[in-house]
């Protein structure tokens, strides 16, 4: 029964990997911004919510907490460091190592303020029960697998019903041609960030029940979310999504067959076939000359 | 006048520079991890060593002012070695303090070349007894945790089958080595070795592997935030074994994870509640100044630091300059030092020795059930 309770576990992992991605892959398609700070936003948003529950205020209150400092930095970030590199140069390089500096200055803060110990969120609900003959899931991996799909399917209606999801997609597709429209390239940029950074709160709480947290985390969050990102094809949110899943699956049942040493780097061996096979990715559209 | 008065103002600044002052203030180095995931055992190694900088100045041990300075290594062998450099070529220290394995292996070579002191309190390494004689150890290696410990896992608890969980690096290979040799004389077995990556963050599929393995015991051969991520996720998936480890979770944040309640871990004895006077004054003033008992890490930085107190001291009565080859020479010439935890010696290989003391997390806290000598 290995096996199944590595599926079970790949999922749960998965269901955060994908959590995860899809913020920083609806950012990326969107702006084309390198948002590297999307690895702050993850810890801010952790540290936020257990500072607020472990003070006593509740799940909720923390939830809600840290959904306002995840947007707010967000969109922060978009008004005072890109929105201004790009009015001037609009460097991608330039603008990926301003989002580099600041991962790593909200790195340090988070350290000064809540210490740079290891913490987690306490809760029952991140105990596994056996559910089957040697087999252990805990509430929080159902939990984490349906947050996965509420997100989804509510991102997936809220860009194909609204007006502004449409806009959305049209500033992935032409940031130019919207302009016509009467629409802004920079308020829908601001959204981007916005709801981009909203999407990593669950796994953000998520993660510090089931792992626990510290400052540093933002950086491996990063290099999760990029190989999402380009694994299941920049811009495509379904492939972010099948992607963050196919990886924490991936990396678990490697423990079938590899020597555990090995279990990330089977991450980083999917991302090298896929840019050497398929650059677009699973769901992206190849690029043309 | 103008001219005049700024020819007095450089005759001056030359000869306060020409001739050095007669209370020669020092200065010592130390490599730890200030940022990073492992930026906790910074803060908890600085405390122990501040405090005998602290101690050192009010007892004008030296004719001058003891001053510590710090670089970030973050636990990183390649930072290290930055770090090692500025402290070895620019601020000339004749003594760094050092800490983790790998960056302890990685700098130790800079050290011999300049004829620096380099001085471990923190990694366990085997290996580290071997870096040359201008590397010593004020804390007792991973080999002999592991030498004291595994008959008392085996003879005592009755915990024969234990799986190795171990951070594939010079730390965890030397545990898995020492565990391998030392089980079997003792009837005991390393059922599995499980390796992870130091960048790991999920353990839940190792947790998996492990329960197959029906261990009696975990072995957690990790450090840093990713240790207290093994025992939590391997208590949050159901494994039930006893978990066991070494002196890197003696750690205020580790012992006080609801998960490790019961875990045992082991490290180097010292009698807190002894009426020596430098561990007395040393237990009180600690408590004093940072509200919380002293741990074996916050001794082994004090003792490191006071070393270089005491031998330098003995250089200043000499009339030798405190140089790193001097205080080699002086260390080999002295037979003990009172240190926190009572007088003791160095080893040829420059290794602090020490009896092994084996304690269980009880209420968020450890507590000592067992001492033992390991010297022969």
């Amino acid at each position: 029964m290995l096996w199944l309770q590595l599926a079970i576990t790949g999922l749960q992992v998965g269901a955060l990997y994908a959590l995860t991605a899809v913020g920083f892959s609806l950012i990326f398609g969107c702006t084309r911004i390198f948002h590297f700070a999307h690895g702050a936003t993850f810890v801010l948003a952790a540290y936020v919510f257990y500072y607020v529950e472990s003070q006593g205020y509740g799940t909720a209150a923390g939830v809600l907490a840290a959904s306002v400092a995840a947007v707010g930095f967000g969109v922060l970030m978009d008004r005072l460091v890109y929105a201004p590199i790009q009015r001037h140069e609009g460097s991608f390089f330039t603008v990926f190592v301003a989002s580099f500096g600041i991962g790593i200055a909200v790195q340090n803060l988070v350290g000064m303020v809540f210490g740079r110990s290891f913490v987690t969120v306490t809760t029952p609900l991140s105990r596994s029960v056996e559910v089957l003959d040697g087999v252990y899931v805990s509430p929080l991996a159902w939990i984490a697998v349906a947050c996965a799909g509420v997100f989804f399917l509510g991102l997936w209606f809220f860009l194909r019903r609204t007006n502004l999801g449409t806009g959305l997609r049209a500033l992935a597709d032409n940031p130019e041609l919207i302009r016509v429209f009467g629409l802004s390239p920079r308020l829908l940029s601001t959204y981007a960030f916005a709801l981009g950074s909203f999407l990593v709160v669950p796994a953000a709480v998520i993660t510090g029940a089931t792992a626990g947290l510290n400052p540093a985390l933002g950086h491996h969050v990063m290099l999760i979310s990029l190989a999402a990102t380009i694994v299941g094809g920049i811009g495509s949110i379904g492939g972010a999504l099948v992607a963050g899943f196919g990886l924490g699956l991936a990396e678990s049942l490697a423990l079938l067959q590899f020597d555990s040493q090995w279990t990330e780097a089977v991450t980083f061996a999917i991302l090298f076939l896929f840019i050497l096979l398929r650059p677009s990715g699973l769901f992206g559209r190849a690029a043309t000359s | 006048m103008n001219t005049f008065r700024l020819c007095i103002v450089v005759a001056g600044l030359h000869l306060a520079t020409a001739f050095p002052s007669q209370a020669a203030d020092h200065q010592i180095g130390a490599l730890f991890p200030l940022s990073g995931p492992n930026a906790t055992y910074g803060d908890i190694f600085m405390s122990g060593a501040d405090l005998a900088v602290d101690h050192i100045n009010a007892d004008e041990l030296l004719s001058g002012e003891l001053s510590l300075r710090y670089e970030d290594s973050q636990a990183l062998p390649q930072r290290a070695v930055v770090g090692m450099t500025k402290l070895v070529n620019v601020d000339q220290v004749p003594y760094v303090l050092s800490a983790f394995t790998g960056v302890s292996k990685a700098i130790s070579t800079l050290a011999q070349r300049n004829q620096v002191v380099a001085v471990n309190g923190g990694g366990v390494g085997p290996d580290l007894a071997q870096l040359g004689e201008y590397f010593w150890n004020v804390i007792p290696l991973a080999n002999l945790e592991v030498r004291g410990l595994v008959p008392y896992l085996v003879e005592e608890e009755g915990l024969k089958n234990v799986v190795l969980i171990y951070v594939d690096d010079p730390l965890g290979q030397a545990i898995r080595t020492e565990l391998e040799t030392e089980l079997p004389t003792v009837g005991g077995t390393l059922v599995d070795a499980l390796s992870v990556p130091t960048t790991a963050q999920q353990f839940s599929g190792i947790a998996a592997k492990v329960r197959a393995a029906e261990p009696d015991a975990v072995y957690i051969a990790s450090y840093g935030a990713q240790q207290l991520q093994i025992v939590k996720q391997l208590r949050d998936n159901g494994v039930d074994a006893q978990l066991v480890t070494y002196s890197g979770y003696s750690v205020s944040e580790a012992l006080a994870l609801p998960e490790s309640e019961g875990l045992i871990y082991t490290t180097q004895s010292v009698d807190y509640d002894s009426d020596d006077p430098v561990t007395k004054r040393f237990v009180d003033d600690y408590t004093a100044k940072y509200g919380r008992a002293p741990t074996a890490y916050n001794v082994n930085y004090y003792n490191a630091v006071r070393l270089f107190g005491l031998l330098a001291h003995a250089l200043e009565d000499k009339g030798q300059a405190v140089t790193g080859a001097n205080l080699l020479a002086e260390r080999m010439a002295t037979d003990s030092f009172d240190l926190v935890g009572g007088t003791v010696s160095f080893q040829d290989d420059g290794t602090l020795v020490a009896p092994i003391q084996i304690n269980i997390v009880t209420d968020g806290a450890g507590q000592p059930v067992a001492t033992v000598d390991v010297a022969d």
